[in-house]
């Protein structure tokens, strides 16, 4: 037999105007295993509070109804009082009598009636609940940050600031992702090597961040505050810790590969670093392309190594390590937009090239060396043309999404290239023109003025006459077909996610959209966490954005990260799911259901009719599970319940309603 | 060689070397038309298996409690294949602990009124959908041209004629869950309507309690039954189950596309564990 | 065919009879909608009592067996807009499998309105006052739900009695015997 202590409240007149309080301790002093009933004039107020506790204590009460306002509104004070006296907090159940009964119902005998039953179900509910017990989860104060961009390095470096640990993960062999391709930045022009590059030797340089360049996550376990992640670092073939950074053995490297920096437009060496300024500001050796790797033969860079740092064994390392928090930065690739556009050439000519391209054509360290060449026969283009959403608002080939970026980086391009060459002519064909930012819409009219001509309307066909490229499309503004003759285009194309997300997003049971978009825990309340606790987002991971936005995203998300590592440990909500192992048959209906990846199956020894028996049974992760109680019907057996709302309690419920 | 001889060749083989520690089957009943299940683990035993149009029992279920004793041979048609992937599918048992013989089947023989059995002529899949090796060739054999017909039958009542039907349903129930007891898909280590704590379903055997588990019976089976009408033959009250499993099932494919539970071992989920961000909205 | 004859009580109203109706809401989005509804003092039927849940696919269809079993007249089932669950895609789950449990009591007989699922944000305290109030006016109009509880008294078969007994043998069990 429990023993119930039912407590209403009168709110002042809030309740009583409309309620007959006292009718309704009536009745409840008839409800079975109800010892105690009480009514107070305001029962959340210090005497109110300080009458329940001596209630508690006084008649042995052992679970508490309080008849008031809404849950929403007091239940977080009725667990703290209850966590002062011999009651469980989570002995209680709330029943609202003030927002959905006393203030939305005139008629006193109507809602006295209604508030009868809702303590009725009350009362029903909490003479089934358990006591339950939060568990304290121990954080890690260490993040880690995926994703050596702009966004990641702005995170790692506002978290490491607070004080705490960083790790950074780079599957490229320098920080800097796309930002450090770039040669200018919009609006300001500032040069994207300039701001970027000092940021890059920060992060390298702060006490409180390892970079781990050249690796990627290859394993997760664990949950907020507690995630053990294994990072496989590939072999560089060189020892970080001799090798000074000089460069001899790039300069004498035989092989020479595609560079994927330079956006394939120029070659590297087998031993190479990403870009001069690279951070960590030392080479790797691409072991797909060494040739002493490959063929055996070679070695030279070994022989002009004055330190001996280079080391054809080296080997994968894998290294698991605890973090508190992640942060996705994975950031965006460009769509690759040659299969979805036959009718741009799909890559057949040379001279149709990529926004990013442009980027590396107009940079000063970039293949032309800041000359703008087109690349077939490196001469001057004396006309470009851009288009912009290549791949973008256009889901029949592409994506439904703007890209965001691409109006302001189109608005850019045409000016930097009409500043490069002045006699040159640039027409822009464009669905719309977004420019909201700061100084944003400024800078596209800048552009106007500098000549650029902007006609409204899609390319429909790009062929070669000659060796100019004819250019075939609508201006939709004067309903007329125009043709421009260009020496190269520019393709503004769409920006789609990182490859390899959808792996990573699924190892730490991270959300993704149609697009494979990272989703973020609420599109207006919650833009950088992630519906895994202690996973959160910064850039362009989570959709497209520009630099300024991705900085933006990154603070808030190392504030979020900052807020979770100063505490030492968590409460954790014990109002999750359970498993009944005895009743459990393990057919993983509920794993399937489980939208943040807390159930697991394992095997499991019992002790059955006398015999060891092993067999597959749920497993709840507590520190994963938010406790919405979706595998509890997805188990037909009932073998999954919800501690707080149990079957159990919500049938007491319902037949406690059915009595009226 | 009939396949009954070949069943009876393989049966011996298997127990013989040990491979299976236990084969399903059939036997001769008392009476010409009748036959029972059969579980033999001595291969002197293999004779006495039979396999004629008298076979009515679907025996996917019968591996269940054999399983853990060791390897469990049996004859599958259709019906007890998909059976078969059903239990595999629910983790009940493993791929490896079943060794089958698939037979095809042209359909068994209601023995009181020698016409074929309602859930035979009702059947689309008579040939195993997995086996190990077939004793005999694949059946040919006309599947029903409307899945649903019966449903719709019901459909077109008004709605208080539909009402009674189904309370008249109800009252018949003697709830003795034999409908549950054959069915592959049922295989909870305790049915909810044993659970106490709960208590979901009332002792008594009236309507009310009756309805609360014939609906919840086909909530919890709907989006998994393999329609081999075994529920509808055991039931002693002669209920029409499969007029309640098939709404569920033609319900699922109208919403939510094409489906037939259990016809591999690589389904994807099953509907009702699953979802689509497309999907109908009627509830706005 | 039928062992249960209509029942005539549903035919009649009783007098002074209020529709009963059960509201299982979820907490994020309906329960703080109709918190908000009696912020904004609006007003509503007292017929609909809510029940929390933590979110719409917590819904299990078997409480909306045992609601109307055991006399609710009406159950409405509220959730977050598809979208905005708490918990992601809880009511993706529960969309579906009201879908097929809403098709299910239909069939069964039961009428389209005694059992509604609606999405009503936290924002949305007009909706859910509307939502109420249509539903107690729709299941107001359809009078008392009153499903069968008990099995009716109907006439057994006559038991055969004294010799006729000893003789009495299932038609079913044919004396035609294997021959082993």
């Amino acid at each position: 037999m429990s023993r119930i202590g039912v407590f209403l409240c009168y709110c002042g007149s809030n309740i009583a105007g409309t309620v007959d309080v006292e009718a309704v301790a009536e009745m409840a002093r008839s409800l079975p295993e109800v010892v105690y009933v009480e009514t107070n004039k305001y029962t959340c107020s210090d005497p109110g509070q300080e009458g329940v506790k001596n209630a508690i204590i006084e008649k042995g009460i052992d679970r508490v109804v309080v008849g008031a306002c809404s849950p929403r509104m007091h239940e977080p004070t009725w667990r703290k009082l209850l966590a002062d006296t011999p009651v469980n907090p989570y002995m209680l159940e709330v029943a609202n009598l003030r927002e959905q009964c006393s203030w939305v119902h005139k008629d006193r005998e109507v809602a006295t009636a209604k508030a009868i039953d809702l303590v009725k179900m009350a009362v029903a509910k909490v003479a089934r609940l358990q006591p339950l017990h939060s568990i304290e989860i121990p954080v890690h104060k260490k993040a880690l940050v995926i994703g050596g961009g702009i966004a990641g390095m702005q995170t790692a470096l506002d978290i490491a600031d607070a004080g705490f640990q960083v790790t950074i993960v780079e599957r490229e062999t320098s920080l800097g992702g796309k930002m450090v391709m770039l040669d200018k930045t919009f609006p300001t022009m500032d040069c994207s090597a300039c701001i970027c590059t000092p940021k890059m030797s920060e992060v390298g340089n702060h006490p409180n961040i390892t970079v781990k360049s050249y690796s990627e996550v290859e394993n997760v376990s664990g949950y907020i505050g507690n995630f053990e992640v294994t990072i496989r670092e590939k072999a560089k073939f060189i020892d970080y810790n001799l090798c000074t950074g000089c460069g001899a053995c790039e300069t004498k490297c035989p092989a020479k590969v595609t560079n994927a920096f330079e956006q394939g437009m120029s070659q590297r060496t087998a031993i190479y670093k990403m870009f001069p300024q690279a951070v960590p500001a030392k080479p790797v050796i691409d072991a797909e392309h060494c040739l002493k790797l490959t063929t055996g033969k070679c070695g030279v860079c070994s022989k002009v190594c004055p330190t001996g740092a280079i080391n054809y064994e080296d080997e994968d390392k894998l290294t698991t390590e605890t973090y508190g928090a992640v942060v996705f930065a994975t950031g965006y690739k460009l769509i690759d937009w040659k299969p979805l556009y036959p009718e741009y050439g799909g890559g057949k000519y040379e001279d149709v090239i990529t926004g990013l391209q442009f980027e590396r054509l107009v940079n000063a360290s970039g293949p032309t060396e800041g000359h703008v060449l087109r690349p077939s026969d490196r001469t001057e283009p004396k006309s470009v043309v851009i288009i912009k959403c290549v791949g973008s608002r256009d889901p029949n080939k592409g994506k439904a999404y703007c890209s965001r970026a691409c109006c302001m980086y189109s608005a850019k391009h045409a000016h930097q290239y009409l500043d490069k060459v002045p006699d040159g002519k640039c027409y822009v064909f464009y669905m719309d023109v977004r420019t909201p930012g700061k100084g944003y819409d400024e800078f596209y009219m800048n552009t106007l003025h500098d000549g650029a001509q902007y006609i409204r309307g899609r390319v429909s066909k790009i062929y070669k006459e000659g060796d100019k490229l004819i250019c075939k499309g609508e201006d939709t503004l004067t309903s007329s077909q125009v043709t421009v003759s260009a020496d190269m285009v520019v393709l503004e194309t769409a920006m789609v996610p990182a490859d390899g997300i959808d792996e990573l997003a699924a190892k730490f049971t991270v959300g993704r959209d149609a697009d494979s978009w990272l989703v973020e825990a609420h599109a207006k309340l919650r833009p950088v966490e992630t519906n895994t606790a202690g996973i959160y987002l910064a850039g362009t991971c989570q959709g497209p954005k520009d630099i300024p936005d991705s900085v933006c995203q990154a603070g808030a998300a190392a504030s979020k990260v900052i807020g979770l590592l100063n505490k030492d440990a968590l409460q954790s909500n014990p109002q999750i799911s359970r498993v009944n192992e005895t009743l459990c048959q393990g057919d993983g209906a509920c794993v399937n259901i489980c939208p943040y990846g807390a159930i697991s199956i394992v095997e499991k020894q019992f002790r059955e009719n006398s015999r060891k028996v092993v067999r597959p049974v749920a497993q709840v992760n507590p520190g994963l599970c938010q406790g919405c109680g979706a595998c509890t019907v997805t188990c037909r057996a009932g073998a999954m319940d919800l501690l707080g709302y149990t079957n159990e309690s919500i049938m007491r419920e319902v037949d406690a309603l059915c009595q009226w | 060689m009939t396949a009954q001889d070949t069943i009876r060749a393989r049966a011996r083989e298997l127990l013989e070397s040990g491979e299976v520690a236990s084969f399903v089957g059939w036997e001769a009943g008392r009476f010409a038309n009748q036959t029972t299940p059969l579980i033999i683990s001595d291969p002197a035993d293999a004779d006495k298996l039979v396999f004629n149009e008298y076979c009515v029992n679907t025996l996917a279920k019968y591996v269940r409690d054999l399983v853990p004793r060791g390897k469990v041979g049996l004859v599958v048609r259709g019906c007890d294949s998909r059976g078969i992937v059903r239990l595999i599918v629910d983790q009940v048992i493993k791929r490896e602990d079943v060794y089958l013989i698939g037979v095809g089947c042209p359909g068994v023989i209601d023995r009181k009124s020698g016409e074929p059995l309602k859930k035979c002529t009702e059947c689309r899949h008579n040939n195993p959908v997995i086996c190990d090796e077939m004793a005999g060739d694949e059946v040919a054999k006309d599947a029903p041209a409307d899945r649903f017909a019966e449903v719709r039958e019901v459909e077109l009542m008004a709605q208080p004629e539909r009402s009674r039907y189904f309370e008249s349903i109800y009252a018949k129930c003697i709830r003795c869950y034999a409908c549950r007891d054959v069915c592959p898909c049922c295989t909870c280590r305790e049915c909810f309507v044993d659970a106490r704590r709960e208590n979901w379903v009332g002792k008594q055997n009236n309507v009310a309690e009756n309805r609360f588990y014939g609906l919840t019976r086909v909530m919890h089976i709907g989006d998994r039954c393999i329609e081999c009408g075994e529920c509808e033959r055991v039931c002693p009250m002669d209920l029409p189950l499969m007029k309640l499993n098939r709404k569920v099932i033609q319900d699922l494919n109208d919403l939510f596309g094409e489906f037939e539970s259990s016809m591999s071992l690589d389904e994807g989920p099953e509907p009702l564990i699953t979802y689509d961000l497309a999907d109908r909205e009627e509830f706005m | 065919m039928s062992v249960v004859e209509t029942n005539e009580a549903a035919a009649q109203v009783p007098e002074n009879w209020e529709p009963k109706i059960i509201a299982f809401c979820c907490h994020w989005c309906t329960y703080t909608g109709a918190d908000l509804a009696g912020l904004n003092r609006m007003n509503y039927p007292a017929n609909v009592r809510v029940l929390r849940i933590p979110c719409s696919g917590r819904m299990n269809p078997q409480y909306v067996i045992e609601a109307l079993n055991k006399g609710c007249d009406g159950v409405l089932v509220c959730g977050c807009h598809p979208g905005d669950c708490h918990y992601v895609t809880g009511n993706y789950f529960a969309r579906r499998r009201m879908m097929i449990f809403k098709r299910l009591l239909e069939y069964e007989g039961l009428e389209p309105d005694r059992f509604q699922v609606r999405w009503i944000s936290g924002a949305e305290a007009g909706k859910f006052r509307d939502t109420v109030m249509s539903v107690v006016e729709q299941v107001r109009a359809l009078g008392p739900l009153n499903l069968t509880r008990e099995i009716p008294y109907f006439e057994l078969p006559a038991v055969p009695d004294g010799e006729e007994a000893f003789d009495a043998v299932p038609e079913e069990v044919v004396p035609e015997e294997v021959s082993a």
